[in-house]
């Protein structure tokens, strides 16, 4: 074989080999294409997929606000269900009991607080489920305020004095001289103290219980501590681990011994955390327990710190001056700053919705008509926002539009030209008046609680008319005008909340004051509208009887005339 | 069979001997594929044992030497052409118990089709190694010469017991390594 041919040969082999490994690469190009349009329609599968699984979570997330809001629902018709015989229960045996002391018969007189007592506490165990289940469903709410430590400490003293006595313990109240003022929850605060002065002296027999409270000085912040201690049975150190947790109790055997739902601790717990505070506990078995309580003595809220204060704080408060005319604005901020107010002035409704949002002021005055946003609009805007609504809004206005205003909520009116010595009064909120002089008429349709109003308001000196629905009471005030409406919720046939819009719609009976009675646990869109068109709210078998005479006499004196 | 395996065995010979004698065993050999091979193809192993069979009669030296030779060839090849398998690795042991583990499965990668041996590693006595290679291949022998290839490339002195576990087929064997400074 020549040379040349043999070259050839290679060469041949060469191109071949060449030519197969071209055709290998073309294959494995287009295999990797096809992998690649099998992987994209994969993704594209994958993507329907997700799609179609967050359709089916969406679904179980909807359903499962659905069974929150049965939940919620259940438990609010469970406190009217409950509450309502309560109510009963309480007012009547309280009623008994003025009566035995009137007649001179002090042998009923134990069998009858014992009644009382049975129901109050059965009321406190189904507030307590209650409050616990706003707090596990996120709707507890703080309402910050600044009262006196001494003077919340004396009341609690007062009202947990005869529990503690009962057991033949003593209570020792140890306040120390510069306590003077704190802002937080009082309501909680005290509920708090109440809570743990009632373990207290539930598991001491014989003891003495101390209550102690003083100020612990910071750089950051004081904060005040509360100490309650026992010589009751104390706890082991497992007890000690599970107190803090719902629905436990030391062990089975202290509920059958003591009852007690076992919520008190879980809710004294949240309430001070939700205050910035905390709750820490030692005890010795056999020898007591000491409860300590450390709480911010000023409790700040979340959005303070965006507040930005323009000036020195006045005494009286911050007046939010909304309108358009400056002579109304400079005379306005004359008459008040004189009376220890702060004033911030915004010249037209857009800047003063901003303004009240900023500044939260303790009171706004509005013009109604104005150049860019009116009055209405403002005043609209501010009552649908839940953290502007409780502000009182005074209207500043030459238009007579009284019906429209309180339709929408304002506190109170006054026309242009201002009288400031009135708008001041309005402010302040300054109301007395003799009782007995006006017609209460009483809306439910349960028959014994309008019995306890009726005789609880007929012992104060008021005239009492019943009526048994909303359709009775339209009749009735068809009749005549009483001074006042103390007005159930849920009722048959026309229920509270239609009672009430039809007696706003009537032009005549629009400023009778209404004070609803209910005991059904309000949701927080509900209780804005009823604070829009009622004055107060009182919950059934929840309610002081003397705060309700309190309002009762309140509206009274800021009637309008006829 | 991979193409390289063929490739890179006629450069050996083209190398070692000639290319005459490439043509001459590429013309007495009988082959499938007409003795065209690329890299990246893939062939009948038969072909690779013919072609050694060839070169045997073609040069006198047995078949099982000339495998083993081209096994310690082809390390040194593999070092050139595939670098990447060799970083941070810096002893013939380092290298062995990764075949299965990393290069395998590296090769897989680009040849899915790719029927490979198993070599099954065991280093619990220090000092030593045992490498079991199984195929259906019969080419135990070359892969003795690549584990050879291994130890020279990294310039150790190690000792190499070979035992047959195929009855004389050279479908499985197991190495035995020694390093020469391990305790015996």
């Amino acid at each position: 074989m020549s040379g040349i041919e043999q070259l050839e040969r290679r060469l041949e082999r060469e191109k071949r080999a060449r030519k197969a490994a071209e055709a290998i690469a073309e294959e494995k190009t287009r295999e990797i294409y096809e992998a690649n349009v099998r992987l994209q329609q994969l993704n594209g599968r994958l993507e329907e997929l997700v799609q179609q699984r967050t359709v089916e979570l969406a679904a179980a997330r909807d359903e499962a606000v659905r069974a929150s809001r049965a939940k919620s629902d259940f438990l609010a018709n469970m406190s009217h269900e409950l509450r309502t015989p309560l109510n009963a229960i309480i007012g009547y045996s309280e009623i008994l009991l003025e009566e035995a002391a009137e007649l001179g018969q002090p042998a009923l007189r134990s069998d009858l607080e014992k009644i009382c007592g049975a129901g109050r506490h059965l009321l406190g165990l189904i507030n307590d489920i209650l409050d616990l289940s706003k707090i596990e469903a996120g709707r507890m709410e703080i309402f910050p305020e600044t009262f006196v430590v001494p003077g919340m400490l004396a009341e609690v003293q007062a009202t947990i004095e005869p529990l503690v006595a009962k057991n033949g313990n003593r209570l020792v109240v140890e306040a120390a001289a510069d306590l003077a003022e704190m802002r937080s929850d009082l309501t909680k605060v005290r509920q708090t103290l109440f809570n743990l002065l009632s373990n207290a002296a539930k598991f001491t027999r014989s003891g003495t219980i101390t209550l102690g409270a003083r100020r612990l000085p910071a750089a950051d912040g004081d904060h005040i501590e509360f100490r309650v201690a026992d010589t009751g049975i104390g706890m082991t150190d497992e007890q000690l681990r599970k107190l803090f947790q719902a629905f436990s109790q030391a062990d089975a055997s202290t509920a059958r011994r003591y009852g007690g739902t076992g919520l008190g601790l879980a809710i004294t717990r949240h309430f001070c955390r939700m205050l910035d505070g905390e709750v820490s506990v030692e005890s010795r078995p056999g020898e007591g327990s000491v409860f300590t309580l450390v709480l911010p003595a000023r409790y700040c809220e979340p959005e303070a710190a965006e507040r930005a204060p323009t000036g020195a704080p006045g005494r009286q408060g911050l007046l939010l001056v909304i309108d358009d005319d400056r002579t109304t604005r400079e005379l306005l901020e004359a008459e008040f700053a004189g009376r220890g107010y702060r004033v911030v002035q915004a010249v037209g409704g857009a800047e003063g919705l901003r303004l009240a949002r900023q500044l939260r002021p303790d009171a706004i005055t509005l013009d109604i008509v104005m150049p860019d946003v009116d009055g209405w609009s403002v005043l609209r805007s501010l009552k649908d926002d839940p953290e502007l609504c409780r502000i009182p809004v005074v209207l500043v206005t030459i238009l007579g539009d009284r019906e429209m205003a309180y339709a929408l909520g304002a506190a109170e009116f006054v026309t242009k030209p201002v009288d400031p010595a009135r708008l001041a009064d309005v402010l302040a909120r300054v109301a007395s008046a003799a009782r007995g002089e006006g017609e209460v008429l009483v809306v439910d349709d349960d028959t014994v609680t309008r019995e306890v109003l009726r005789r609880t308001l007929a012992k104060q000196g008021w005239r009492v008319t019943e009526a048994a629905d909303g359709r009775e009471c339209l009749e009735r005030l068809g009749r005549g005008r009483p001074a006042a409406i103390l007005l159930d919720l849920m009722m048959p046939a026309m229920d509270g909340f239609e009672t009430l819009e039809a007696i706003r719609a009537r032009a005549e009976w629009r400023a009778i004051p209404v004070v609803v009675v209910t005991a059904k646990d309000l949701s927080r869109e509900e209780t804005e509208w009823l604070t829009r068109h009622a004055e107060a709210v009182f919950q059934k078998g929840a309610y002081d009887r003397s705060e309700l005479i309190d309002e009762v006499e309140r509206m009274m004196a800021r009637r309008v005339p006829a | 069979m991979k193409g390289i395996v063929f490739t890179e065995f006629l450069e050996m010979v083209e190398d070692k001997f000639s290319p005459e004698l490439v043509d001459r065993i590429l013309d007495t050999a009988e082959l499938p594929s007409g003795g065209v091979y690329t890299a990246v193809g893939t062939y009948d192993h038969r072909e690779m044992i013919e072609l050694v069979s060839c070169l045997s009669k073609e040069t006198g030296i047995n078949c099982a030497d000339l495998l083993r030779s081209f096994g310690l060839y082809m390390f040194e090849r593999f070092y050139i052409l595939f670098p990447q398998y060799f970083k941070d690795i810096s002893s013939s042991f380092e290298f062995l118990e990764r075949i299965e583990g990393y290069i395998h499965v590296e090769v897989r990668k680009l040849y899915p089709e790719a029927e490979l041996p198993s070599f099954a590693c065991d280093t619990s006595e220090p000092g030593h190694l045992s490498l079991t290679y199984r195929s259906t291949r019969p080419f135990a022998v070359l892969a003795e010469g690549l584990i050879r290839g291994c130890v020279a490339h990294y310039g150790e002195a190690a000792d190499i017991e070979v035992e047959d576990l195929s009855g004389g087929a050279g479908t499985a064997a197991r190495f035995l390594l020694t390093r020469r400074d391990a305790p015996r």
